[in-house]
């Protein structure tokens, strides 16, 4: 593919995700928008109304034959993943999933088996990892710098569910469940990417307000010997937005990831890091972010999200973001809700 | 320079921790800390309060306009809530949930404007769904004494990334008619000007992050500061200690050579210029 030429892309789905994608696939200069996919009755108007001025289909098969695109963007709910990856891979389409990209380790494998065997790029929706400030926590951790890895704790808090709620995202057979599936996965996805492979998960949860879990703990073991506990819940009050933190103990120091800043202690001085306390902020580091969909929630991840799917198209290189990653996430998310149910720990690997 | 409090609700900002929000959250809660607030950032020369609009910070700042002169920038209409609600009631349940929370008076006023809006709010028109529930929040505030009113940025940068030029026009246009000022919010200046065109004037102030290290300014420093600097007076900065990395002095003085009328700072900075002017005087 030149390198000039705006990747074509679609989204299927035009709830709010899709509506997001869609209008950073107009503002980006990487991309063009081709078209949305959804079957409601207006969409069109309420769509155009925002601006978003591709066409409406109300199938994929229509989308293919009218709009030809290189790359779709699946931002309909999460049970119908696998069957909309199907209906889109009837010709080789890059693949970006929300998250999370299914409602089981089955149907995520069996996604990520279709993107593979018909040689697309992929990625998932996991934006907050996108965040210059945790890209930078992944660095200093591949780089060593807190020696080998023992343990860490999380968490992911918001302020959401207080009470009975309705509507798709609340029923797990549709959502893929509650609050670890939803909020907790921004963590787990970021857990996975620093430590690798989940194998066995111990959990428990309780729906307390709504008819899914609206809290976890988990305990996590990751193959290369890292353990640590997640603690989340949407039924937190004093957090509109995510609100998550990531403290990693290593033999040379600890790294304490926060929302705009790492704190690093360290035992002695490794590179340019000095011993004791040091701090890195978000603002220290680049965001190379020439629009901002979302100030407040996310900020320019969503664009640096797209940058990395876009770049991964053009080179045929997997982004860090890939259905992969996003397949051990599943996992994660699956072992806690097995572990939970039965009351023992679970091996996931 | 002149200074703007950021009285969002402290459940929408970052913290360092967990701990500090709970601080933070559990003290702004209550109505008679945000009276010691917003005279705290009187006394160090906060002019006017910039609040996205619920039902604890209108109560508190109306009991405030009882004995103490200070302008309201209203942010609305207050997405946060809105989306929340849109998950359990759906759009139109959210929004007449928010008619039928007005005084009658208001409900006629929004109600007449909504009939004549009819046919785009059924087909969830992106403007006239955003105009409607702007008008609906501001008509219940009416106690307050507001002098500006912004567009809620989530409905802001969705608005500019679409280049919905008219929901802009028609924001200012009816802020307008009814006595007040439009100010635009934004972390995307740049393509803010670009779409507003000769609309630009209908606003007031543009409210826009600024700093030394370039924090949150979109496309980057260089661009953004250059807008600022050619619209001297127009704009306020917002993120001017870049999320508390830069010491509060440094970032007045920075702010003051890129030419920006005034400053919108948060209840961390007015704590720390208070606790600043009284080691001065002790």
């Amino acid at each position: 593919m030149p390198e000039t030429r705006p990747l074509r892309c679609a989204v299927i789905g035009a709830g709010r995700m899709g509506m997001v994608h869609g209008h950073l696939l107009q503002v980006y200069p990487g991309t063009e928008l081709v078209g949305f996919v959804d079957p409601q009755r207006g969409t069109h108007e309420r769509l155009s109304s925002q601006g978003l001025r591709a066409p409406v289909f109300t199938g994929i098969l229509e989308l293919l034959a009218s709009a030809s695109p290189e790359a779709v963007f699946i931002c309909t709910p999460t049970h119908t993943h696998l069957a909309v990856t199907r209906q889109c891979l009837v010709r080789p389409l890059h693949l970006f999933m929300e998250k999370p990209v299914a409602t089981s380790v089955a149907d995520a494998d069996a996604i990520l088996a279709l993107a593979r065997e018909h040689r697309v790029m992929h990625a998932a929706g996991y934006v907050y990892a996108h965040l210059p400030i945790v890209e930078e926590a992944r660095r200093l951790l591949a780089e060593n710098v807190l020696g080998e890895v023992l343990r860490f704790s999380a968490h992911a808090y918001i302020s959401e569910v207080f009470g009975p709620k309705s509507g798709w995202f609340f029923q797990r057979e549709l959502s893929g469940g509650g609050v670890v599936a939803n909020m907790g996965s921004h963590v787990l996805f970021i857990l996975g990417w620093m430590f690798g492979r989940i194998r066995r998960v111990m959990a428990s949860t309780r729906s307390h307000a709504s008819t899914v879990e609206d809290s976890a703990h988990a305990l996590l073991w990751f193959d290369g010997g890292v353990t640590g506990m997640l603690d989340t819940s949407w039924s937190m009050p004093g957090a509109q937005m995510l609100d998550y933190g990531i403290t990693i103990d290593g033999r040379q120091g600890t790294l304490v990831l926060g929302r705009e800043q790492i704190l690093l202690h360290l035992l002695r001085p490794i590179g340019d890091h000095p011993e004791g306390w040091s701090e890195i902020h978000a603002s220290d580091l680049p965001a190379d972010t020439a629009f901002d969909i979302s100030p407040h929630i996310g900020g320019e991840s969503f664009y640096r999200q797209l940058r990395a799917f876009e770049t991964a198209c053009r080179t045929g290189h997997l982004p860090f973001c890939s259905l992969d990653e996003a397949a051990n996430t599943q996992r994660m998310i699956e072992g806690i809700y097995a572990s939970a149910a039965s009351g023992q720990p679970v091996e996931v690997g | 320079m002149e200074l703007a409090l950021d009285l969002g609700s402290p459940e929408s900002k970052h913290y360092r921790s967990w701990n500090e929000r709970l601080r933070y959250v559990a003290r702004y809660s209550r109505p008679e800390e945000i009276h010691v607030a917003c005279e705290m950032a009187r006394s160090v020369g906060v002019t006017s309060v910039m609040a996205v609009l619920d039902r604890r910070s209108e109560v508190a700042l109306r009991e405030f306009q009882v004995w103490r002169d200070i302008s309201i920038w209203a942010v609305v209409p207050n997405m946060y809530a809105f989306i929340r609600d849109l998950t359990d009631r759906g759009m139109v349940g959210a929004a007449l949930a928010r008619f039928l929370r007005l005084q009658p008076k208001a409900m006629v006023a929004t109600g007449v404007n909504a009939l004549t809006a009819l046919g785009p709010l059924a087909r969830a028109d992106f403007a006239a769904g955003a105009l409607w529930l702007a008008e609906m929040e501001l008509a219940a505030a009416r106690g307050l004494h507001v002098r500006r009113v912004f567009l809620h940025p989530q409905l802001t940068e969705i608005g500019l990334a679409g280049r919905v030029t008219e929901l802009f026009v028609e924001f200012a246009r009816r802020v307008r008619a009814s006595g007040l000022e439009a100010g635009l919010a934004t972390h995307n200046p740049v393509m803010a000007f670009d779409v507003l065109g000769s609309a630009l004037d209908s606003f007031a102030v543009f409210v826009a992050p600024c700093n030394a290290l370039g924090y949150k300014m979109v496309p980057d420093r260089a661009t953004a500061e250059a807008l600022i600097r050619a619209y001297p007076g127009r704009f306020w900065a917002t993120e001017m200690t870049a999320g508390q990395n830069l010491r509060l002095p440094e970032a007045f003085a920075h702010a003051r050579t890129i030419g920006v009328a005034g400053s919108v700072v948060d209840l961390r900075a007015v704590e720390w210029l208070f606790d600043a002017r009284h080691r001065h005087t002790a």
